[in-house]
């Protein structure tokens, strides 16, 4: 893969690693749009596609309220791909699963790391904040904001080199029928995952028969294409 | 001063720097200072008439403790601001600010992190394993955002329009049957996503291997349901994918 495409990746990282808390939120963080995204900047939309729902089913695991810790799919999802693009076929989706689960616990450690250097900032400006000067006001939100932006890049960067060691490394060393079985195993976490987080969200309630006819109806048209 | 002859607050500029809110979160004071920092245009008038002290002791308390979704802190944003501009105690600008976080919390939660936003990236999913490919998800971010510019654009102008009267914002019948319609929406959409695409990713995988794929499904499944304080989807991932590389690397 060629040095500007991996900038590119970078690049596109760095942006989802901030949409997810530092703004604007607009849900390109999401495994879906960030993988799709980073599938069409190598030429390679299907298996953007595949890996984007894949983490996107991981991603039903997490609500992220209030101060809770989760890992960070975005970038780990550009990650993947990468690492998916190169090991085409069935080996890709294994091998880009391995990558962007590694690089979404990295990037959940990362976020805890940042939190925690907003926090000492904060009391270092402390009087500054409490005269209500806007302008420090300003500036420490702003040195916030640039110190997640740095910590998207890392992670993503972090990302972008496991998926050349797992290129290298990884992808010669595995049988035929581990390759089958490194996606398989990818795909059954997925949807284990992806289940057991809506069923939490969805409850006891009369929300479960809805997600039962969803169930039913998916089936259904599952079963006639 | 009244209604009339106030000028009209800058909503665009405390708008876009809300869409940052959470661009400082802290285990100190969370959103506060983004809350802060959102807030602080819509105090500017304070400064009118060479009252500097009554505008900066506003923007300090603007940037204290404050926790509630993101998407709805401008209703937060907007009723502090107008009680500030109203002459409220400071006291009570602090109670309501404190008084609004449960609720905008909890609120925002039900409505987007477990309503909207699954709802919509469910349907994503569906047209995805359909073959939408990327209109599926032009569609999806077109979709979601929708609601999401809306809903932070009410919650600033009627944070502002009730002041300290907020509580009655929340009870307005349109926020009330969007809540109660996202969740069975939500289920509907991604319970009838689980099935397509379950379909769409073992697309490869066949005969025997599809049998194995059912059985770590909904072992995985199993597992996360017993030990649900315990074990994560990323743990479960990586312990199946470990294992399987494992095995595929003894495997002849």
């Amino acid at each position: 893969m060629s040095l500007e495409l991996q900038l590119v990746l970078l690049a596109w990282g760095t942006l989802v690693g901030l949409d997810l808390v530092s703004g604007p939120q607009m849900m390109i963080a999401r495994p879906l749009v960030a993988g799709a995204i980073a599938g069409a900047v190598l030429g390679d939309v299907k298996t953007g596609l595949e890996l984007g729902v894949l983490f996107e089913l991981f991603q039903y695991d997490i609500l992220p309220v209030g101060a809770a810790r989760y890992p960070e799919y975005g970038p780990a999802t550009v990650a993947a791909v990468s690492a998916a693009h190169a090991a085409a076929g069935t080996l890709g989706l294994g091998l880009g699963a391995l990558v962007g689960l590694i690089t979404a616990m990295v990037g959940g450690l990362s976020l805890d790391g940042v939190r925690r250097l907003n926090s000492r900032a904060v009391q270092r400006a402390g009087a500054g904040l409490e005269s209500g000067d806007p302008r420090v006001l300003e500036r420490l939100h702003a040195a916030s904001i640039l110190r997640d932006a740095v910590r998207a890049a890392v992670v993503t960067a972090v990302g972008l080199a496991l998926a050349q060691l797992a290129r290298d490394f990884l992808a010669g060393a595995l049988t035929p029928k581990g390759v089958v079985l490194l996606q398989v195993a990818a795909v059954g976490a997925a949807l284990a995952a992806g289940t057991a987080g809506t069923l939490r969200l969805v409850g006891r309630g009369p929300g479960l028969r809805w997600f039962a006819l969803g169930v039913v109806g998916g089936t259904l048209v599952a079963w006639l294409r | 001063m009244t209604e009339t002859t106030r000028p009209r607050p800058p909503f665009g500029r405390s708008l876009l720097r809300l869409f940052t809110v959470q661009g400082s979160w802290n285990y100190e004071r969370m959103q506060g200072v983004g809350v802060g920092v959102a807030e602080e245009p819509l105090l500017r008038d304070l400064r009118a008439g060479g009252n500097g002290t009554v505008y900066r002791a506003a923007v300090a308390r603007a940037a204290h403790f404050f926790n509630a979704h993101p998407y709805l802190c401008g209703l937060a944003v907007g009723a502090t601001a107008r009680a500030e501009h109203d002459g409220v105690p400071p006291e009570q600008v602090e109670r309501l600010r404190t008084a609004l976080c449960g609720p905008l919390g909890s609120l925002g939660d039900r409505l987007v992190w477990a309503g909207w936003l699954p709802f919509t990236s469910g349907l994503a999913l569906v047209g995805v394993a359909l073959g939408g490919r990327l209109a599926a998800i032009l569609g999806f971010l077109f979709v979601y955002n929708i609601g999401h510019v809306a809903l932070r654009w009410w919650a600033l102008r009627a944070g502002w329009r009730y002041g300290a009267r907020v509580a009655v914002a929340l009870r307005e019948p349109v926020l009330q049957r969007a809540t109660a319609l996202s969740a069975p929406a939500m289920a509907l959409a991604v319970g009838m996503a689980l099935p397509l695409v379950a379909q769409y990713l073992s697309g490869t995988v066949q005969g025997g291997w599809r049998a194995a794929l059912t059985v770590l499904a909904v072992a995985g499944f199993g597992l996360l349901r017993w030990q649900r304080t315990r074990l994560t989807g990323l743990r479960l991932g990586l312990l199946f994918l470990a294992a399987a590389a494992l095995v595929g690397w003894l495997w002849p």
